[in-house]
């Protein structure tokens, strides 16, 4: 059974899928590529954006999401931490 | 006694090799350090801690060396010995510091490498383990190649640590730092022998740099890996 994924894991998660649409995406796109519950993804988009990692833009009458470069960065830094671990067997 | 075993055509890369060592020493505390700092990962923290007291050691080596090799009036102080006992004694003991406290603080650093990130706890015995290799550090001066020998055996446990990761993984990464980890205890066995001519100490350096280009390599890997990751399979565990 697969374990349940810590809060920075989810954040990582969120941010690896947005990259992968291109950096933009629907916000329940997000939801459900990311599998969460309509109230975790509110609560983890508030902390996204109090942080800077991800940013709301408007696009004809759709509201999107946008990875920031500040979120970028996040990813490869916990891209890297995690290859490190892995590595050492952490 | 002979404090080095260093031939003089040898000594500016003997210090740069020191140099260059305590740079990718650094580098691996930095990014264990960071890891810690983002996943709360204890074991991260203490691998991290044990290449910092390898870093230190080197920074120990550098200095003893740097005055044993250049400061002309340490030299002066030497050949003022020859009349005066006392200033020998000084100049015996500073060395006789120097080393000892890199030569613990390797055995240390190799100690936390291969024990604590696996437990990420101190246990019990590291008491008695600290007092072994606070006394394998104090008979390595009389018998230098006493430390080499612990040495060897905490990169040979590392090495086995290392291979049962490699098993479950298969990580390129993973590989590689059980290269670097094995050609620096080739390093290590090829010091023993030091003793007898001095091309074999520059030879054991040589290798050891060899071991560092590898571990900097290792490095490169893991920011380029996290960099380009672009994780395949959209199916995020469970939240």
């Amino acid at each position: 059974m697969e374990r349940k994924r810590n809060r920075v894991e989810i954040i990582h998660d969120m941010l690896r899928i947005i990259q992968e649409r291109g950096g933009r995406i629907r916000k329940t796109h997000l939801m459900y590529k990311a599998n969460l519950s309509h109230k975790q993804m509110t609560s983890y988009l508030e902390e996204l954006g109090k942080n800077g990692l991800v940013e709301n833009f408007q696009e004809k009458d759709k509201i999107l999401l946008r990875i920031t470069n500040k979120g970028r960065e996040f990813f490869v830094q916990y891209s890297q931490m995690r290859e490190f671990e892995k590595t050492f067997g952490l | 006694m002979k404090i080095v075993f260093t031939p003089d055509w040898f000594l500016t890369s003997d210090v740069l090799i020191d140099t260059f060592s305590f740079v990718i020493l650094m580098l691996l505390f930095s990014l264990a350090f960071r890891s810690y700092k983002m996943s709360k990962n204890k074991s991260s923290l203490y691998l991290g801690l044990g290449f910092f007291l390898m870093a230190l050691a080197e920074v120990s080596i550098i200095l003893t060396k740097f005055v044993l090799y250049y400061d002309n009036s340490i030299t002066a102080q030497i050949g003022a010995a020859i009349v005066t006992y006392n200033v020998v004694s000084t100049v015996d003991i500073f060395y006789y510091i120097g080393f000892f406290f890199s030569r613990l603080l390797v055995l240390l650093g190799l100690y936390m490498i291969y024990k604590i990130p696996y437990d990420a706890k101190i246990t019990k015995d590291f008491l008695i383990i600290l007092y072994l290799i606070f006394v394998t550090a104090l008979l390595s001066h009389s018998m230098y190649y006493f430390y080499h020998l612990t040495a060897l055996i905490f990169l040979a446990s590392i090495i086995a640590n290392y291979k049962r990761t490699y098993d479950e993984t298969k990580m390129k990464t993973t590989k590689i730092l059980i290269l670097g980890f094995s050609v620096m205890a080739l390093s290590q066995i090829i010091f023993i022998f030091s003793k007898f001519t001095a091309s074999i100490y520059a030879t054991a350096q040589m290798v050891q740099l060899l071991s560092y280009a590898i571990l900097l390599a290792l490095i490169i890997q893991i920011v380029q890996n996290g960099k380009k990751e672009k994780q395949s399979g959209n199916n995020p565990r469970h939240a």
